[in-house]
């Protein structure tokens, strides 16, 4: 069976990064990681990776609320860099405030918004996304 | 009128003059001849007492003519002085005409001396009626005036051209707290607001210099105590015949309590704006915070019951589950209140109330069958109201559930749903013939957050609040009537949807 090769996780609770990441390793959701604490950091580090075409990531997990750049700011930027493979872009967030799941909406880059907290059944599903798209 | 009365001999003046002079000044003449006891009166003297030219008075008939009381004292008095004492007499008194007139009269009486003996009283009858009462009605109406000016209830002033007080009212002393005399030293400019000095100086100037008769400002001033007094300036200039200008009137309207309220209400619009930024900074705690550390503690018991299964093998790992799925769910209640309380609701739309309650009933049909209920709706097809519809299904949804789910236990649930216009409102009365609240007990709590009232298996406490706010929401608001026993009636208002 197909399995998806890059997970990118964008998010500044370490809390969430450790139990994300132990639920894809239990899950078998994926084979690496590439983890950032804030939409600054993830657009300055996956830009060259971008330019050079190696090791772009399947999916990535975006949180909105974070300091210094947040997710649509991340969004924001993100879409303008030419991208050689097709990349799943998933908002996860604990808001469930209809106005921040209305603003997805206009993200067409954007595939879902999922409520945290994420689950092994949660997981499941994007997976089955991601690998038939 | 001393000159007259030397003349004692006025039959030796020109009779025509004499008659031309009495007829304009309207000015009789009279004498009394002490010795023949013989009253002449001119033809003037008789038309002021409005009786006939062939009329010949006595003195007793004479005296009589005056009003009784005071004048008719008086005149006696004088007249037998005159004879008596030989005293002279000026006075003005009320007659009674022979047409029954009151009038008032100037009455002059010289007595003529021979040998130390009084032999006649010569004397002079003017008609003084309609001056006097010209008079008293200018004394009147200038009284009036001064009062109005003294007791009203704006402060009012008369100022000179260089802008110093002349004339004060009660009202403005008041105003100020000066004393009228400690008013009158000084000028308006020393009572005014540093920050206002410059307000209406171009304007005086411009009423001086007649381009303007008046002009109004709201200006601040300084009183006794050095408060602050915001007041209505209304100013006009007072001119001569000839256009020249000579003083200012000045009405002054206390605004400051005004303005104080206007403050206040101003104040409270603030805290009241900042307390709901603090609530809706509450909601978004709620809705982000809040909820990402419950998300956390829930993702953390799923990875301990996927990785160390054998530790949740105890008493306490359940009950932990437990704990942190009220967490979940208390947190969601919450941010469902909030997002209702502080939403504002701009698209209102309509919604056919009918359709509407058909709609939840059929979404409910499982429940309602299995139950056994019974209901009937008595309402009118064209029925429309205002609001949102995830709202109005959330609220008719939230009363139906509810009738089922108290209903008495050893009968089936009735429920009766009636709609009415009422002015510009739809009522919507839902009845139900289940157990009832006791309102006495539970009223003033039954729509609080968290309360039950039944021991029920689904009760959170939370239907009723949310329904109330989603009802207040869209602008409605409910009211209820209940009974232990006899059931519940809840009277919806809402707004009727109209056109534009």
């Amino acid at each position: 069976m197909k399995k998806i090769d890059i997970t990118c996780i964008v998010d500044d609770d370490p809390i969430f990064i450790f139990g994300a990441k132990r639920m894809m390793e239990l899950s078998n959701f994926c084979n690496s990681f590439m983890i950032f604490k804030n939409g600054k950091e993830a657009i300055d580090n996956l830009k060259p990776i971008m330019q050079s075409g190696e090791n772009i990531p399947d999916v990535i997990l975006l949180d909105i609320n974070m300091p210094i750049m947040d997710g649509w700011q991340f969004l924001d930027e993100f879409t303008t860099i030419e991208s050689h493979k097709q990349i799943t872009i998933y908002i996860v967030s604990s808001s469930i405030d209809p106005m921040d799941i209305n603003r997805v909406k206009r993200y067409e880059s954007v595939s879902n918004y999922i409520v945290k907290p994420i689950s092994i059944d949660t997981l499941k599903q994007i997976s089955v996304d991601v690998l038939n798209s | 009128m001393t000159q007259i009365s030397k003349s004692n001999q006025p039959q030796q003046t020109d009779i025509s003059l004499l008659d031309f002079i009495q007829k304009s000044a309207v000015i009789g003449t009279w004498e009394y001849d002490v010795k023949k006891m013989h009253v002449t009166w001119s033809d003037e003297t008789r038309k002021i007492h409005e009786m006939p030219q062939d009329y010949k008075p006595n003195v007793e008939a004479g005296l009589l003519f005056y009003k009784e009381g005071f004048s008719r004292n008086t005149i006696t008095k004088l007249f037998t002085n005159s004879i008596e004492k030989h005293q002279k007499f000026d006075t003005e008194l009320q007659i009674i005409t022979g047409n029954g007139k009151e009038k008032w009269i100037r009455s002059i009486g010289v007595p003529i001396i021979e040998n130390n003996e009084c032999i006649k009283v010569q004397g002079l009858f003017q008609d003084i009626d309609e001056k006097k009462k010209n008079t008293e009605l200018i004394a009147f109406k200038e009284e009036q005036l001064r009062n109005t000016f003294e007791n009203a209830l704006v402060g009012m002033a008369i100022l000179d051209l260089n802008g110093k007080w002349l004339q004060v009212n009660r009202s403005l002393c008041k105003m100020f707290g000066y004393t009228e005399s400690e008013l009158k030293q000084l000028s308006f400019t020393d009572l005014t607001h540093p920050e206002d000095k410059l307000l209406g100086v171009k304007a005086m100037k411009n009423m001086v210099n007649g381009t303007i008769d008046n002009f109004e400002t709201e200006k601040r001033y300084i009183d006794k105590n050095g408060h602050t007094i915001w007041a209505l300036l209304s100013s006009s200039i007072v001119r001569n015949d000839k256009g020249e200008p000579q003083h200012f009137v000045a009405q002054l309207n206390d605004l400051t309590s005004a303005k104080e309220n206007k403050n206040k209400i101003e104040e409270l619009l603030n805290t009241t704006k900042q307390q709901n930024n603090r609530l809706l900074n509450f909601a978004h705690i709620v809705s982000h915070n809040l909820r990402s550390h419950y998300g956390n503690l829930d993702m953390l018991l799923d990875i301990i019951k996927m990785d160390l299964p054998e530790t949740t093998e105890n008493e306490v790992f359940p009950l932990l589950g437990q704990a942190v799925q009220h967490l979940g769910d208390t947190v969601n209640n919450l941010n469902e209140v909030a997002t209702i309380n502080l939403k504002r609701i701009e698209n209102m739309k309509s919604i056919n109330l009918l359709h509407t309650v058909e709609k939840i009933i059929s979404s409910l049909s499982g429940q309602i069958i299995s139950s056994d209920s019974k209901y009937c709706i008595d309402i009118d097809p064209s029925i429309n109201v205002k609001g949102v519809p995830a709202y109005l299904d959330s609220i008719i949804l939230n009363f139906l559930t509810n009738a089922i789910k108290y209903k008495k236990p050893n009968e089936p649930a009735k429920i009766e749903l009636e709609a009415h216009f009422e002015e510009n409102n739809v009522i919507l009365n839902i009845k139900d013939y289940g157990l009832g609240i006791n309102l006495k007990l539970h009223g003033n709590k039954l729509f609080g957050m968290y309360k039950t009232f039944h021991n029920h298996k689904d009760s959170r406490g939370l239907g009723l609040f949310i329904t109330k706010n989603q009802i207040e929401a869209i602008g409605g608001t409910i009211e209820v009537e209940s009974e232990v026993n006899v059931g519940t009636t809840f009277s919806l208002k809402f707004n009727k949807y109209e056109e534009n």
